[in-house]
């Protein structure tokens, strides 16, 4: 969103890889209030998950000495959640992305036709994992009702009401 | 000295005393204040009270106590042992404050400072004497901060019972030095059997005194760095020491509440109220995303 000049922005084709949604396992997601600028694995299993404790009001933990509270936040019903991660150019992904004859109509419309690849504003995302269901966490109080990832969840179903063709009397 | 209930949880604070000597809930009693582990940047700070019989005090003194920092560790704990053989006239309480603890409180959105929790912890634990029945008549306290404020801040607390603060008191008084023991002791104790909390892989245990000027200290810090989660919990997140290190060699990490460059610089030169210059604002969404925080992916 920052860049406002026009003629830096590099357009790409962004396809989907539909396998790795049926592959992609279910992941543990946190969800921070504070913003990390690189992108990275973290040893959340080992330094994260194991002092999460339950309290009296909610669950606690502490990140770089700061505490937080934190709440289970699961993706509505009709919604799946996955942790979407960018191929790099050129890398060659392990999985085909044609399988014989199972494509569901969905799917179909999201590929692209084979000839039309590689291109070089071809980019290919796939997801990485699933999930339904994630911890907020909220810096020092439980990011509660009002928590705004909670308030975005419900973009989906209102973008769905308002694109949905209106029924003439 | 029992330290499991604080070895199965070291994330929060954690109380321990002794049972109170029967005597002390009939004799009028001195208690003494003193703390272990203020300074350094690993492990927790330790507050002990100790206390007996005005009349006592004689035997008390008998045993040799003396200011902690001029013992040796295993004179500590005979002295220590000593003082638990005596039970039948000498009482003690621990309050142990995790660096979980000490770091959550003075990174806290309201900071509370070292001194005020100092101050909040030594009056709690002169309150669980005083709940426990001990009929405490003086209370000795060696200071944190300067000695008339945390004099006035007591005495407030504490209005029917003679407050005296000063510099030194663990040489002074028997009964600050024996709490000056039981502290240390305790402290030692929970930092030797440290329960890391994290799953850390070639862990080193040889982090020395843990003051930040010690150099095995240092060295144990920089090699415990994690880019993203900083340092295991054993490690005081507020500490100069811990930041500075963090500050080179771990991720940024920028919070709701952390100052920016604008609270830092100012609101631009008044002039530019007269500019016509850059008058093209960027087009905002809907106030329906702003509040959601939802932005079109145009960048991936």
């Amino acid at each position: 969103m920052e860049s406002s000049d026009e003629e830096d922005v590099v357009k790409y084709r962004v396809h989907l890889r539909p396998i790795t949604l049926r592959n992609a396992a279910p992941a543990t997601l946190h969800f921070l209030p504070c913003e990390i600028p690189v992108n990275r694995p973290a040893p959340v299993e080992r330094f994260f998950t194991p002092a999460i404790r339950q309290g009296p009001r909610g669950l606690e933990v502490s990140f770089r000495g700061r505490s937080l509270r934190g709440e289970e936040v699961e993706v509505p019903p009709s919604l799946v959640g996955y942790v979407m991660r960018m191929e790099e150019k050129g890398e060659v992904s392990g999985k085909q992305d044609f399988p014989e004859g199972s494509e569901d109509e969905e799917e179909q419309e999201l590929l692209e036709p084979p000839e039309a690849l590689e291109r070089d504003f071809d980019r290919f995302m796939g997801a990485s994992a699933s999930f339904s269901r994630f911890t907020v966490w909220g810096l020092e109080t439980i990011p509660g009702p009002d928590a705004k990832v909670r308030a975005a969840l419900t973009w989906p179903s209102l973008a769905a009401a308002i694109h949905a063709p209106v029924q003439e009397d | 000295m029992d330290l499991s209930e604080l070895e199965r949880d070291n994330t929060g604070r954690c109380r321990l005393n002794s049972p109170v000597p029967a005597v002390c809930r009939k004799a009028p009693c001195a208690l003494g204040v003193d703390e272990a582990g203020r300074g350094p940047v690993l492990g927790p700070m330790v507050y002990a009270i100790c206390y007996c019989p005005l009349s006592r005090l004689t035997d008390l003194e008998a045993l040799k106590v003396a200011d902690s920092k001029t013992l040796s560790e295993s004179e500590r704990d005979r002295l220590f042992a000593k003082m638990e053989e005596d039970g039948d006239f000498v009482g003690w309480a621990l309050d142990v404050l995790s660096p979980n603890l000490i770091s959550t409180s003075m990174l806290g959105r309201v900071k509370y400072n070292l001194n005020s929790m100092s101050h909040d912890t030594a009056a709690g634990l002169v309150q669980y004497a005083l709940d426990q029945g001990v009929k405490v008549a003086q209370v000795f306290v060696d200071t944190v901060g300067l000695p008339e404020t945390y004099q006035k801040r007591l005495q407030q607390c504490f209005p029917d019972i003679e407050v005296t603060v000063t510099a030194k008191a663990d040489a002074l008084y028997p009964v600050v030095s024996a709490a000056s023991i039981c502290a240390k002791v305790a402290r030692d104790q929970v930092v030797k059997n440290w329960q890391f909390v994290e799953k850390l892989q070639d862990l080193d245990i040889d982090y020395g005194s843990g003051y930040p000027n010690d150099p095995k200290t240092k060295a144990w810090l920089r090699k415990h760095v994690e880019p993203i989660f900083g340092f295991p919990q054993f490690v005081r997140f507020s500490w100069r020491t811990a930041q500075s290190i963090l500050e080179k060699e771990a991720e940024v990490v920028t919070w709701e509440d952390s100052p920016t460059e604008e609270d830092q610089v100012g609101h631009g030169k008044i002039t530019s109220y007269f500019n016509e210059g850059h008058r093209t604002r960027p087009r905002l969404p809907h106030r329906y995303f702003q509040e959601r925080s939802l932005e079109s992916a145009t960048t991936l």
